[in-house]
């Protein structure tokens, strides 16, 4: 059984992953074992990842490997760690980029199936939205507003027990 | 130029930001008016369970508009003459979690609010409860939770039929809880008597169409259960039980005065025994039932709580031949716990055992020494650590030091008053450079935080004793140390007054934020 912080691999060995771009990554194994779609990558010497160039792979394998040996949930560990909003300090640290990169930190964690870094994202990202109004979520994602007015005030006045008084 | 996140292309990743804003229901309204994309994603979870929004209870009357005119008809005969325009959306069609407490709860304060707004409403929160509860069911509504919580809500026959015709509104339940809350009558004379709960033929009922209706329900908490209960009920329990396809969690609260049978709704977990990965016993008597849950091979985490933990784990742990030796997370909570139960568990996880929460109420543990003997010899990976009460000894010094992977630790500490002050110094200074969350309840604050090396993060901190030294020594040591970046008060500290606690925030601002215990407990 796993014990959440060994993985099969060895310390010693490394594999090679190279971005869209055709950048070449050596990487600690144990990272590849750790996640699904890495770890179907992880048979020949140098493995292509599409759709992923290398400023955005080399910003997700330095995530991997910050975070090798955390334990890895058991099945009652997904709720509280949804409900906890506090992101490490490391994290956020991490995630203090430019929004188009964090954004492409989000595409690539959900195209590579790396879960935590994904939902670290997501978290990330849904923090910037908290307390803001419709206004200022606009300006800060560069939404278009592509109501009319009419369907607007009714969204408002249907959702508007929700406000905040 | 906006992400393509956020514009239509990838809305499960979408979905997947925004459900972080669960419950943050101003966040998601206003999101709700950011772009017509943006409504269709979050106004499903603003409305997924509207009944923990505790402000108001005004958006029930979203849910009158979707009634078909004879509700309309009989709503306008009770004197509820609101304007039902076409809403949007059918906002009933989005429940996904339902608390029957809550739906009642809510009711009521919908009633409450118009007639203090001298409006006279003609219709008893029964009624309406039962008129919402219809009405979801024929949204189209297709629930994730489920919290049965009979208290005085009188189910009508027409929720039962309803139920019948729409089997898809259980059919994904995949967490449901059922709370009978024991009812007593007083007859003076310290005498009470224990009464069948109002509602327990609706329960049945209802728990009956669970048993037909559901299949992927894989946490189910059942409690408060005594032996006054018709034994249909335990019956269709297991039957509830029997018919899932993967039962993961099961917790079982029982009331610890009354010696219960379970007439055999343990028995059927062995029907889940390849599935079970989590049990919580709350309050059981132990009873030979219990055997079957040595079949479970898969099982992870396992908490007793005020329970007949000695006999209980003898039952589950007593044969060579049983499963339940692969535990990751063990939980025991006792008055006092004695140690020695626990050994053999102990031994056989071994390795595996990650966590540990040993809380023996405010009472010292027994057989300490054995204990720390055996955790040093078999468990070698805790990562997360709670003891209450326990004794700093040097045995136990000698046992954190060699918990090399520990990274939470909460201890709550005997006072030994000769030597204490070098203890806690020994302790402080051999705290493990993986720990990044420490909850001390002791004395000493200061010697702790000027003599601790460990890189933490979090500290829970009981301030009460000596609070200036204590304030000093964590500034000091957040200036060392660099890495603290959360402090809380310990769940027992005692602040006298909200200006306290803001004096006390202001003399840490610079150094460290201090927030709610429930932002930062492990």
């Amino acid at each position: 059984m796993d014990n959440g912080t060994s993985n099969s691999a060895s310390e010693n060995e490394t594999i090679t992953l190279k971005s869209c771009d055709g950048i070449e990554f050596h990487i600690d194994a144990r990272i590849a074992n750790r996640y699904t779609l890495l770890n179907n990558w992880n048979g020949g010497e140098s493995a292509c990842i599409p759709n992923v160039n290398g400023k955005v792979l080399e910003k997700v394998l330095e995530w991997c490997e910050h975070h090798i040996n955390d334990p890895q949930l058991n099945c009652g560990d997904d709720d509280s760690r949804r409900r906890n909003t506090i992101i490490e300090e490391w994290d956020e640290n991490f995630l203090s980029c430019d929004q188009d990169m964090l954004f492409e930190i989000i595409l690539a964690a959900n195209y590579l199936e790396i879960k935590p870094l994904l939902d670290l994202g997501c978290k990330t990202v849904a923090n910037m939205m908290k307390s803001k109004s419709p206004e200022e979520i606009r300006s800060a994602f560069n939404i278009d507003n592509d109501y009319t007015p009419e369907e607007e005030e009714q969204f408002r006045k249907e959702n508007e027990w929700a406000e905040d008084y | 130029m906006a992400s393509k996140i956020f514009m239509g292309d990838m809305p499960e990743l979408m979905e997947n930001i925004l459900n972080n804003l669960n419950h943050e229901f101003d966040s998601l309204y206003s999101c709700s008016l950011v772009s017509r994309h943006w409504c269709k994603i979050s106004i499903p979870i603003l409305w997924r369970d509207p009944f923990t929004f505790n402000k108001n209870s005004m958006f029930i009357s979203r849910y009158f508009s979707n009634f078909d005119d004879d509700d309309k008809f009989i709503l306008k005969e009770c004197g509820i003459d609101i304007d039902f325009p076409n809403t949007i959306f059918s906002y009933a069609r989005f429940l996904k979690v339902l608390n029957l407490s809550r739906l009642e709860d809510c009711a009521r304060k919908w009633i409450n609010f118009h007639i203090s707004q001298q409006k006279p409403i003609y219709i008893s929160k029964d009624d309406l409860a039962n008129w919402l509860f219809k009405s979801f069911i024929e949204s189209g509504a297709i629930l994730s939770k489920l919290d049965v919580y009979f208290t005085e809500v009188i189910l009508k026959p027409e929720i039962f039929y309803s139920l019948g015709k729409n089997d898809h509104f259980f059919s994904r339940l995949h967490d449901v809880s059922v709370e009978v809350d024991v009812v007593t009558e007083s007859y003076g004379f310290g005498i009470e008597v224990i009464t069948e709960p109002f509602g327990i033929e609706d329960t049945i009922m209802l728990l009956r169409i669970l048993a037909k209706n559901t299949t992927k329900i894989d946490t189910l908490k059942l409690g408060i259960f005594c032996n006054i209960y018709e034994p249909q009920i335990y019956h269709t329990l297991s039957n509830i039980i029997k018919s899932q396809e993967q039962l993961r969690r099961f917790s079982l609260i029982c009331d610890e005065d009354l010696e219960l049978e379970m007439h055999g709704v343990i028995s059927a977990l062995g029907s889940q025994k390849n599935s079970l990965q989590e049990i919580e016993l709350d309050g059981c008597t132990c009873s030979t039932e219990f055997k079957v849950l040595r079949n479970c091979k898969n099982l992870e985490v396992l908490r007793i709580l005020y329970g007949e933990e000695k006999k209980l784990l003898k039952v589950l742990d007593s044969d060579s031949d049983s499963d339940l030796c692969r535990i990751s997370t063990l939980e025991i909570n006792s008055y006092p716990i004695d140690a020695s139960n626990l050994i053999s568990i102990l031994k056989k996880s071994g390795s595996l055992l990650q966590r540990l929460k040993l809380d023996s109420d405010d009472q010292e543990i027994c057989s300490q020494s054995l204990l720390q003997e055996t955790l040093m010899a078999s468990c070698p990976n805790i990562t997360f650590l709670y003891i209450s009460y326990i004794r700093l000894s040097t045995r136990f010094l000698r046992l954190i030091e060699n918990l090399r992977k520990l990274q939470f630790l909460t201890l709550r500490c005997i006072d030994d008053k000769e030597e204490i002050k070098s203890r806690v110094k020994q302790f402080a200074k051999i705290l493990p450079p993986t720990l990044q969350y420490l909850e001390w309840v002791h004395s000493h604050n200061d010697i702790l935080l000027n003599h601790c090396d460990a890189p933490l993060k979090r500290l829970v901190i009981d301030f009460c004793y000596d609070k200036e030294k204590t304030i000093k020594a964590l500034i000091k040591f957040c200036t060392r140390k660099e890495t603290l970046r959360y402090v809380s008060l310990s769940r027992y500290a005692y602040i006298s007054s909200a200006n306290d606690l803001d004096n006390l925030r202001k003399d840490l601002d610079k150094y460290v934020e201090l927030v709610p215990y429930e932002d930062i407990e492990f």
